[in-house]
């Protein structure tokens, strides 16, 4: 007998943590319901269309983001990532055209060179933050100012407009399937996703990351290569930063060293939002997903119901605070 | 001043399933020195917390004076003048010897920290404990016999009547001991009860004026030190006990494995030499600090050596890493399980493939169907209880923890197994499990070093015990030939 009521209990137990593990997603579906009656203009295609394409610019980095922080790290210096590819790309269409050379390969030649520099700067901050134990908040606010001034200094201060070839422009402005279409950000965000998730799910670099956030010490001792870990996560974050880059100054059709300023604390609250711990080791790139969606729909909604801009701050700093705070009772319950 | 007794009635406290103190009478008087002493699990440290006031006895009583005491926590001890000094400093490395002496209680004037009379009251105390410390001194600038005296003075400046010294001496350089003793003989001056824990019997006719010996949770006696000898009491402490057989089925085959040949790390170990056979199950014998589990730690690469050679089947190896060392074929279940060994928040079925992760997947792409067939082989293996492969590490029983990290390398399939502490802290039954399973793996052919604390485990599971002394190999014994007390004196000599 009391076996059984062992069992159940324990199965009691499951479908709690089941529906702690899911909270947001009910929460969604709720704000969705409830904007579907507030909001007339909430459920259109149109509507929907505009949340994927303002969104996914952040979006695609909190994937990254998911993956570093889960390693037990984190990096604030994405943002000046996002203007400083948007500035070296509208660069080489720039000079490298009045050089001579054809718009279409010079645009490209900007864009592996912001790619390789993205990977740079990740090796950068893991090799450093393995190396020197200092921990990567300190590493990647000196990268936020670095890489901002470089950025400043490389487009002298100002906006680098019209340099890009149509298809660059396309990349954060266009759709596919017509004005009406789908935004190709939101194809991006979407390819984004199925590729962190992947690696998350089912390879052994997500295993290894989510066993370097968990206890460091007891991961190296089973012999993961914990730098390498940390290295992979920081430069998937870096890589993602680019490629919100180029849709950002395709978007406005110029390069601009200040776009992007501020987007870590976004990106990180999307992540938070989504159920990942702050202190490594557990959270899903699904949840980010999630917790994506969930912030633009949240601000939208707030839009469309006509309330001022400053009390969307406020209410999303409560929303955050509730998701924090549901996800340490999360991890007290399991443990 | 009348003289200080504190006396303790018919103390017994029971945990479930373990009586760890029954029925302890005993006084300790003012202005002396009463060292306490036992084997781990003796119940020393049971009857200090509850001295401390830090756990309640099951029955019994406890006086100071006459005054009965009851405590419900470690502030109420200290409201009556006992306070603890533990192993674990409590001290703050960043602030003044004054502040750390004081805190919390900086003394003021008109609501502003008074700083001269501060430091003049540190100062008085250092100097009642004739050391010669600046009380300006930022403690993390001092060496580690000052910090441990600054700590007594923080006990002293409570005014207190007891004071419980929980082996001070650990951590401090053989040179320094003596300055933490005079600061000791000044306590006493001071005609205060000191409760002295220790497990270093040499110390104890420089220090302590009795001795109080627990056995397995019972009062052995009290003797005064002039009575006795150090022989006598380490009878005391281990009594008649029978080592229990090893299985008469386990053979050590002739071919070595694993040869250290000169392994030295500066400062933790230096030059050791020994050659580990298939299927042998060799025990590293020492006191705490005697460098086992430094020396398990570089042959497995957690640590770097600084000279010497480690050769696993003809291979040698001069720098040494874990990955390195798991394709060796070596594996380490590392003294602290919970920090070093598991990652509690994952699931028992990723602990247990964490170290084969290789050989569960292929390429970068794990495979499912092997992870969870590997995880289940240990759970049947070893007899992991456990409701839900998916269940975090953090909800099992430490014994059930334990065997998840053994399970976790023996999926890596080992030619070696390094096992530091593999019993600590479980239960009897889930020791004995344990046990079962390395002689299990050694007659799979599976070589294993245990390092163990417990004397009597290691004379129960090993073929040959090798005995460390601050860093080196100082001697070998056989099993058979040897019983617990003369193998604890081993250990012990010259220290």
């Amino acid at each position: 007998m009391e076996t059984t009521s062992n069992k159940s209990g324990f199965n009691k137990r499951k479908t709690y943590i089941f529906i702690l593990d899911h909270v947001i997603e009910v929460c969604l579906i709720l704000m969705v319901i409830g904007l579907a009656f507030g909001a007339n203009r909430f459920l259109t295609w149109a509507n929907w269309m505009n949340i994927l394409r303002a969104n996914s610019l952040k979006g695609v980095i909190a994937f990254g983001m998911t993956m570093v922080i889960i390693a037990g790290q984190i990096d604030l210096s994405i943002g000046s990532t996002v203007g400083l590819s948007g500035v070296i790309v509208a660069l080489f269409c720039r000079d490298l055209t009045a050089a001579g050379m054809d718009l279409t390969l010079a645009c490209i030649l900007g864009m592996v060179v912001s790619l390789l520099m993205a990977v740079l700067v990740g090796w950068l901050h893991g090799v450093f933050q393995q190396k020197t134990g200092l921990p990567a908040f300190i590493i990647t606010l000196t990268s936020l100012y670095a890489l901002l001034g470089l950025a400043g200094r490389l487009s002298e201060g100002f906006p680098i407009p019209n340099q890009f070839p149509d298809w660059y422009n396309q990349l954060g402005g266009g759709r596919i399937g017509g004005t009406m279409g789908i935004p190709i950000p939101a194809i991006f965000l979407l390819v984004c996703f199925l590729i962190v998730w992947f690696i998350m799910k089912f390879t052994t670099i997500g295993r290894a990351t989510y066993a370097v956030g968990g206890n460091p010490e007891s991961a190296r001792l089973s012999g993961i290569n914990v730098g390498k870990t940390k290295i992979i996560a920081f430069i998937i974050v870096q890589v993602l930063a680019v490629i919100s880059g180029f849709m950002t100054s395709g978007q406005v059709m110029a390069g601009t060293f200040t776009f992007g300023k501020g987007w870590e604390l976004d990106v990180i609250s999307a992540v938070v939002v989504g159920g990942t711990s702050f202190t490594g080791g557990a959270g899903t790139v699904w949840g980010t997903l999630i917790g994506v969606i969930f912030m633009g729909v949240l601000s939208n909604g707030m839009t469309l119901l006509n309330i001022d801009v400053h009390s969307q701050y406020i209410v999303k700093a409560a929303v955050m605070f509730l998701a924090v705070l549901l996800s340490s009772y999360r991890s007290k319950i399991k443990a | 001043m009348s003289v200080l007794t504190m006396k303790l009635l018919h103390i017994t406290k029971d945990y479930p399933g373990v009586r760890a103190l029954d029925d302890v009478s005993v006084s300790f008087g003012g202005g002396r020195v009463h060292a306490l002493v036992g084997k781990n699990g003796s119940g020393k440290s049971t009857l200090v917390k509850i001295l401390a006031g830090a756990i309640k006895p099951t029955s019994g009583d406890f006086y100071l004076n006459d005054e009965e005491l009851h405590f419900n926590s470690t502030s109420d001890a200290y409201k009556k003048g006992i306070v603890s000094v533990y192993q674990e400093m409590s001290l703050i490395p960043g602030l003044s010897v004054a502040e750390n002496i004081l805190m919390g209680r900086l003394p003021k004037k008109n609501n502003i920290i008074d700083w001269p009379k501060a430091y003049q009251r540190a100062e008085d105390l250092l100097q009642l404990m004739k050391v010669d410390i600046d009380p300006h001194e930022q403690v993390s600038r001092l060496s580690m016999w000052q910090m441990q005296v600054v700590e007594i003075t923080k006990a002293l400046s409570f005014d207190p009547k007891v004071i419980l010294l929980d082996e001070p001496t650990s951590a401090l350089a053989q040179s320094k001991v003596e300055n933490l003793f005079n600061a000791v003989r000044s306590l006493r001056e001071q005609g205060v009860v000191i409760i002295y824990i220790t497990h270093k019997l040499q110390e104890l006719p420089l220090i302590a004026d009795t001795v109080t010996v627990l056995r397995d949770g019972k009062l052995i006696g009290t003797q005064n030190l002039d009575d006795v000898s150090q022989k006598d009491i380490v009878q005391m402490m281990f009594g008649e006990v029978k080592t229990k057989a090893r299985p008469s089925d386990l053979v050590v085959q002739d071919e070595p494995v694993l040869e250290v040949k000169g392994l030295t790390r500066e400062g933790w170990y230096k030059d050791i030499n020994f050659t580990l056979k298939r299927g042998e199950v060799l025990g590293i014998a020492g006191m705490l600090g005697s460098g086992r589990t430094e020396l398990l730690r570089g042959i497995f690469g957690a640590d770097p050596i600084d000279g010497g050679e480690i050769v696993i089947e003809g291979k040698t190896f001069t720098a040494t890493n874990p990955i390195k060392m798991i394709d060796a074929g070596v594996g380490l279940t590392p003294e602290n399980r919970q920090l070093e060994g598991l990652i509690l928040m994952h699931s028992v079925k990723d602990n247990l493939c964490y170290a084969s992760m290789k050989d569960t997947s292929t390429g970068l792409l794990e495979n499912q169907k092997m992870r969870t067939s590997f995880a289940k082989e240990q759970i049947k293996n070893l007899d992991i209880i456990v409701n839900d492969i998916n269940a975090s590490c953090g909800s099992l029983s430490g014994g059930n923890q334990q065997k998840v990290v053994v399970g976790n390398w023996l999926n890596t399939r080992p030619k070696i197994m390094l096992y530091d502490e593999p019993s600590r802290g479980i239960d009897v039954n889930a020791k004995q499990q344990i046990f079962e399973i390395i002689w299990q793996q050694a007659r799979l052919g599976v070589s294993a070093i245990f390092v163990s604390t417990e004397l009597e485990e290691l004379l129960e599971v090993c073929h040959r015990i090798l005995i460390m002394r601050r860093g080196e190999i100082v001697d070998e014994v056989n099993p058979s030939e040897i019983d617990v007390a003369d193998l604890y004196e081993i250990c012990m000599r010259g220290e």
